[in-house]
């Protein structure tokens, strides 16, 4: 994998990715939002992106576990019938705002959402991204019907 | 989730996106920021001067995983960067960075030290390795003194 940070956890970055989603889709609309969104699923992480594009998910289910489990998140990772599903069940991102009181801006779960439709853009994967609300949700990697 | 862990790499994007639009979108970013955090860290500051930036960057020296040394002097509080956990990921990246990165810590300290009434110079040293020498004082004339000494300091306002 890629990036394998350890030592302390700053939760707090999460109030920063906040706050910073809040201002761009304030001052700048969505679209431009995305494109941040769209180049750090490229360039930060090519590594995971080209894996996907040889056919290996293996690193983005890795980094699933390792990051989901190192905040302390609640999720289950499932795979059965060509399909690998994680589902956040809670999500320390969001929890972590809750906890603060911090109203979660509506572009938040762009991060995911974004990110994961950018990793799998040409590859033959595709990720669907459910967003349930209160720091829930299920993502569904599964190849395309027509790859 | 972008994790924790990687938030300055997205940062990093996003400083890049706001420079792709002019400098001045990417020094108004910073400047929100430093209106955030005033509204957490400037009444301490007030009120506990550099004792209270001793107090917090101590706090942050550890949540952070900084390499770095602090001090706390009659005149001065100092936190002198040995290995900068923010920018060694930005190196340690994918991505290009940012050729701004260093930048982002005055771009949010300053408006916060300027409500508080304290003044903070940060002398970079280098914009590619990750080290810095951080220094808040009570007193403008000292603060200006050692900014006149500092190899490359960070002026993301301007002078």
């Amino acid at each position: 994998m890629r990036y394998r940070e350890e030592g302390q956890v700053h939760m707090d970055f999460h109030r920063t990715t906040n706050g910073t989603i809040a201002y761009l889709r304030n001052n700048y609309g969505q679209d431009f939002l995305d494109e941040t969104f769209r180049a750090t699923a490229r360039d930060v992480y090519k590594s995971i992106r080209e894996d996907l594009e040889r056919g290996d998910a293996s690193q983005l289910v890795e980094h699933w576990r390792y990051f989901f489990s190192r905040e302390g998140g609640d999720y289950e990772i499932s795979e059965e019938c060509d399909e690998i599903r994680l589902e956040v069940k809670r999500c320390p991102a969001v929890s972590y705002l809750q906890g603060k009181s911090i109203e979660v801006d509506p572009g938040f779960c762009r991060q995911t959402s974004v990110v994961n439709s950018t990793l799998v853009e040409n590859s033959e994967f595709e990720i669907e991204t459910q967003v349930l609300g209160n720091g829930r949700c299920v993502q569904t990697l599964r190849k395309r019907r027509n790859a | 989730m972008i994790p924790s862990d990687h938030f300055v790499r997205y940062y990093n994007e996003v400083f890049k996106a706001l420079e792709g639009k002019g400098r001045e979108h990417l020094v108004a970013y910073w400047s929100e920021l430093g209106r955030l955090q005033s509204r957490e860290l400037a009444d301490a500051f007030r009120q506990g001067g550099i004792q209270a930036c001793y107090t917090y960057w101590s706090v942050i020296d550890e949540e952070e995983n900084c390499d770095a040394e602090l001090a706390l002097t009659e005149d001065y509080f100092e936190l002198r960067m040995n290995g900068c956990p923010s920018l060694s990921k930005v190196l340690d990246n994918d991505a290009a960075p940012s050729a701004l990165y260093c930048d982002h810590c005055m771009g949010w300290i300053e408006p916060v030290m300027q409500t508080a009434g304290l003044h903070a110079v940060m002398d970079m040293r280098s914009r590619t390795e990750p080290h810095c020498v951080f220094r808040v004082y009570a007193d403008k004339a000292l603060a200006d003194a050692f900014a006149s000494e500092a190899a490359l300091v960070s002026r993301p306002y301007g002078e």
